[in-house]
């Protein structure tokens, strides 16, 4: 009861007691469980595989909330360009099942339809793009999937960073940038298929993608990877490296007057981020079987962030949380039902979203963890 | 004059007497049997200048004159009874009104009994020719001018030739003088002995007509150095006018981009408040402006011009009352949280635009009011249209306005003290609470007149403010934060380079891309912007 917890952020500012570390723990465990039994379920026969799917896709989208918290719960940077990562991952993977499904004189479909002819080319002309036969190999469409956000983020991260760009003036310029790799996605003569975007994918290393079984085994793969990443981040932030971003977070210039740099602690955790994004994004297309431009609207990039925001900005658990909470309820509130004489439209969902994002932020500035912890706190105090 | 018509009604009802008209006499000749007399008398109307002439001369040369008991009718569309007997309705030569009998019901002339007026076939062409003519002597300069153009690309005819030289030599503008020669060259080109053709192409080159150029290159004479010479120097001309429209939509792009980042300066640049729903309130204006279109029951057919005045201060009031609500409610909050306010006015927005979808619909247009309708040409291939010179005019009033109220005003003055230090300023006694407020309204005030203004060149969609929300942070970020000469220099400059790039080198999204680039760029070098504070201000 009287064992207060401080330093790390996991427990920062609770009040909670060894009974409410063993509340936290049950929570966790039971969400866990859940997940594992899913596919259980399916196969049973209980839930059908394609609610499995649709967690699966979720769960991807948590790994990109996951980094998102790093660099912006732990760190203090709103970056908007997540949804750019995201895509890259995404479009690395559905280059590589392009491939993999029917092909045109060597060409993928998604790719045939909407070849962009220079003057004089006509049909049956078409060549293969060199970068789209770099993700001919699975394994290698693997490494680069991560590979290319990751050092795209160094990058942007570096020179961002390096010139002291701060605070909102970052989240104007990761936004702008978003813009224009979307636009840059769009076109057809870059050869990335266009607003069309990635389609008519039909195997992943060498299994079919409509068997329900690979659609399970695709969700376990996305749950292993969650929870690695999980992992991973809290070992992250329970580090020396996470409490120097902490630091970065509360007091940048004073951790500069203490002899570090905060850029390169900045760049380091922002390409690991970019890293993340990466892989939800390989692990999102083959569930959702399309990857387009348009997930790198401004409103996908807001909306990430959104889903730390609601889930509780500096706890892992939160990000999670966040996401599969608020994409439930998306699925919930894009579907027409009634109670009653009450119609509820998919058009009103916006409204419910735009509300979200206020009361989120006047409210419940903590988030979903927030509230949990504070219930937690008064169920432990009443022991 | 509706008692003219009824005189002329009365006078050809009664007797349908001859009328004191010396064209009614001339056309009549056209009626002759005679073929000299009646291309005498084409040639007499021709040189008349009788603008009255040019619509009566094509209704002559389709057949739709008719001589009905001594007087030159024009006949409408035959009308066939039930027996097949055929009847033509008469009207006015003029006027084009159909003639009514004294009781008021239409005349019916019975085929028979009336007579037509027609040219031969042969005669037609000069009957063309003839309406040209008379289209070159038209009083009205931009008619002339337009006519004298036509020319160059229509037939050809000494006539046509001859009354050309005569307009390049005697022709009071010099608009028109110059419009004459190429016209006359262009024909003498196309048509001409190679003499005349020598002569054309010398002109067509010291003129710069970037008509003739696909008709130089049809000579096929690549090696001949005077049609070179005459290309280069129409290739001179080009350039110059695509220059010009670069300046012109880089200009008006540019215009807007200051109009919607002047309203983000204010709240972005001084209160630090990320307005995400900045684009929304654009919106909320350019609806303002519809409402006021509905209101007024402005439509292209009875145009009510009025509702486009009532509504600018309407879109300004609008959307400032609408800033001030989401100030008071949400924003005023999140004065210490400015990343916070950035999600926190993106879902007002989201809200925004779905309420606006739902009252709404999807796509509204706006119509210009008539004044704003077409342009003024400057040159040949060179024209400013109004609704873009409207809009600069409005930019540059708005900036003028809020460097006035910054300036010269105990309010802007108040402004001023609470973006310097806030609390040294609460502390002397200013309501930073209600500056703050006011500061907010007024930049959604402006965000709801560029709305207004965008009425003016496109249509009104719930999302039209996202197109703009991000370009309008990257000017206010460039020309450097509260700074309102800053925002001006970079919302000009942006526009330009934008439609520099792409009026040059790249297509759209390429030029888009590019100036994204080029921004960041530059923050990497100047990261406060174009013109940063100095002193103490600058190490916030």
């Amino acid at each position: 009861m009287t064992n207060v917890q401080t330093g790390s952020g996991y427990y920062l500012g609770s009040l909670a007691g060894s009974s409410a570390k063993q509340l936290n723990k049950g929570f966790l465990g039971a969400i866990l469980a859940l997940a594992c039994l899913l596919p259980m379920l399916a196969t049973a026969g209980v839930i059908s595989v394609e609610t499995v799917n649709m967690a699966g896709r979720y769960m991807a989208l948590a790994i990109v909330a996951l980094g998102l918290d790093l660099i912006w719960g732990y760190t203090g940077i709103l970056s908007l360009c997540q949804a750019l990562f995201f895509a890259i991952g995404g479009y690395a993977m559905g280059i590589h099942l392009a491939q993999q499904g029917t092909l045109h004189n060597g060409i993928p479909e998604a790719l045939y339809v909407v070849y962009p002819y220079k003057v004089g080319e006509t049909r049956g002309m078409e060549v293969l793009p060199w970068f789209w036969a770099v993700f001919k190999s699975f394994n290698l469409t693997l490494v680069l999937g991560m590979l290319l956000p990751g050092l795209f983020a160094g990058l942007i991260g570096f020179l961002g960073f390096k010139s002291r760009v701060k605070g909102v003036y970052f989240s104007i310029l990761t936004q702008a940038l978003t813009v224009a790799a979307m636009m840059f996605f769009s076109k057809n003569e870059m050869k990335l298929c266009g607003t069309n975007g990635l389609t008519h994918f039909k195997t992943i290393a060498g299994y079919e993608l409509s068997d329900p079984n690979v659609k399970i085994a695709l969700y376990v793969v996305t749950l292993l990877c969650l929870v690695g990443s999980y992992v991973l981040c809290l070992a992250i932030t329970r580090s020396r490296f996470g409490r120097v971003l902490l630091a970065v977070r509360d007091s940048e210039t004073a951790l500069r007057f203490a002899g570090y740099e905060p850029f390169a602690y900045k760049t380091a955790i922002f390409a690991f981020a970019g890293m993340l994004a990466g892989l939800a994004g390989m692990l999102y297309t083959p569930q959702a079987n399309i990857m387009t431009p348009s997930y790198m609207e401004a409103r996908w990039s807001i909306l990430m962030v959104i889903w730390v925001a609601v889930g509780g900005r500096g706890t892992l658990c939160g990000a999670v949380v966040g996401a599969l909470l608020i994409n439930l309820l998306y699925s919930v509130l894009t579907s027409q039902w009634s109670i009653g004489s009450f119609d509820w439209k998919p058009e009103y969902w916006p409204i419910v979203l735009g509300l979200l994002f206020i009361v989120v932020v006047l409210a419940l500035p903590n988030g979903v963890m927030g509230v949990w912890r504070k219930m937690v706190g008064k169920v432990t105090e009443l022991d | 004059m509706n008692w003219v018509n009824y005189l002329k009604l009365l006078l050809l009802t009664s007797a349908l007497s001859v009328q004191a008209d010396p064209v009614i006499e001339q056309l009549k000749k056209l009626g002759s049997s005679d073929k000299d007399v009646r291309s005498v008398t084409l040639q007499e109307i021709a040189n008349s200048g009788d603008q009255r002439m040019i619509p009566v001369l094509s209704d002559y040369r389709m057949g739709s004159l008719y001589l009905y008991e001594d007087n030159v009718v024009l006949g409408l569309d035959i009308f066939t009874n039930d027996d097949l007997d055929e009847f033509v309705p008469i009207a006015d030569l003029f006027t084009r009104e159909p003639l009514l009998q004294a009781d008021g019901s239409a005349y019916l002339i019975p085929i028979e009994e009336i007579e037509i007026i027609e040219p031969s076939r042969k005669e037609r062409k000069s009957v063309l020719e003839a309406i040209t003519l008379l289209e070159l002597s038209a009083p009205d300069n931009e008619q002339r001018l337009e006519a004298v153009r036509k020319t160059g690309l229509g037939d050809h005819s000494p006539i046509l030739i001859s009354k050309l030289r005569n307009l390049s030599e005697s022709d009071p503008k010099r608009s028109i003088r110059k419009a004459a020669d190429e016209s006359s060259a262009l024909l003498l080109l196309r048509f001409g002995t190679p003499a005349e053709q020598a002569t054309a192409i010398e002109v067509l080159g010291k003129v710069r007509s970037v008509r003739s150029r696909s008709f130089l290159e049809n000579l096929d004479r690549p090696d001949d150095p005077a049609v070179r010479k005459a290309l280069k120097r129409i290739t001179t001309k080009e350039r110059q006018i695509s220059t010009f429209n670069i300046l012109n939509s880089g200009i008006s792009s540019g215009s807007i981009l200051v109009l919607m980042a002047l309203g983000l300066a204010v709240t972005f640049g001084m209160m630090g408040i990320i307005n995400m729903a900045h684009g929304e309130m654009m919106m909320i204006g350019a609806y303002t402006t519809y409402c006021m279109q509905e209101l007024f029951k402005h439509t292209p057919e009875s145009p009510n011009n009025i509702f486009f005045i009532v509504a600018l201060p309407m879109a300004f009031l609008v959307s400032a009352m609408f800033g001030g609500l989401i100030e008071w409610t949400v924003v005023r909050r999140l004065y210490k949280r400015p990343l916070e306010s950035l999600l926190a006015t993106y879902g007002v927005g989201l809200i925004l635009i779905q309420t606006t979808r739902l009252i709404f619909g999807d796509n509204r247009s706006c119509n210009t009011p008539t004044w704003l309708q077409g342009g003024v040409e400057i040159a040949e291939g060179m024209s400013l249209s109004f609704n873009r010179i409207f809009i600069f005019i409005l930019c540059a009033v708005c900036v003028g306005g809020v460097v006035a109220l910054m300036r010269y005003t105990t309010l802007g003055l108040k402004m001023r003290a609470v973006i310097q230090n806030r609390d040294m300023a609460a502390s002397m006694g200013i309501n930073t609470r209600m500056t703050d407020s006011f500061t907010f309204m007024l930049g959604s005030g402006l965000a709801g007149v560029a709305g207004y203004a965008l009425t003016t060149i496109g249509g009104i969609t719930p999302d039209m403010g996202q197109n703009y929300i991000v370009d309008s942070f990257l000017v206010v970020v460039t020309g450097g934060v509260g700074n309102l000469a800053g925002v001006v220099c970079s919302g000009m400059g942006l526009g330009l380079l934008n439609k520099f790039l792409e009026g040059t080198l790249f297509g759209a999204v390429w030029a888009k891309i590019i100036v994204l680039i080029v921004v960041i760029a530059f923050i990497q070098y100047k990261p406060s912007g174009l013109f940063a504070a100095k002193g103490r201000l600058a190490d916030d």
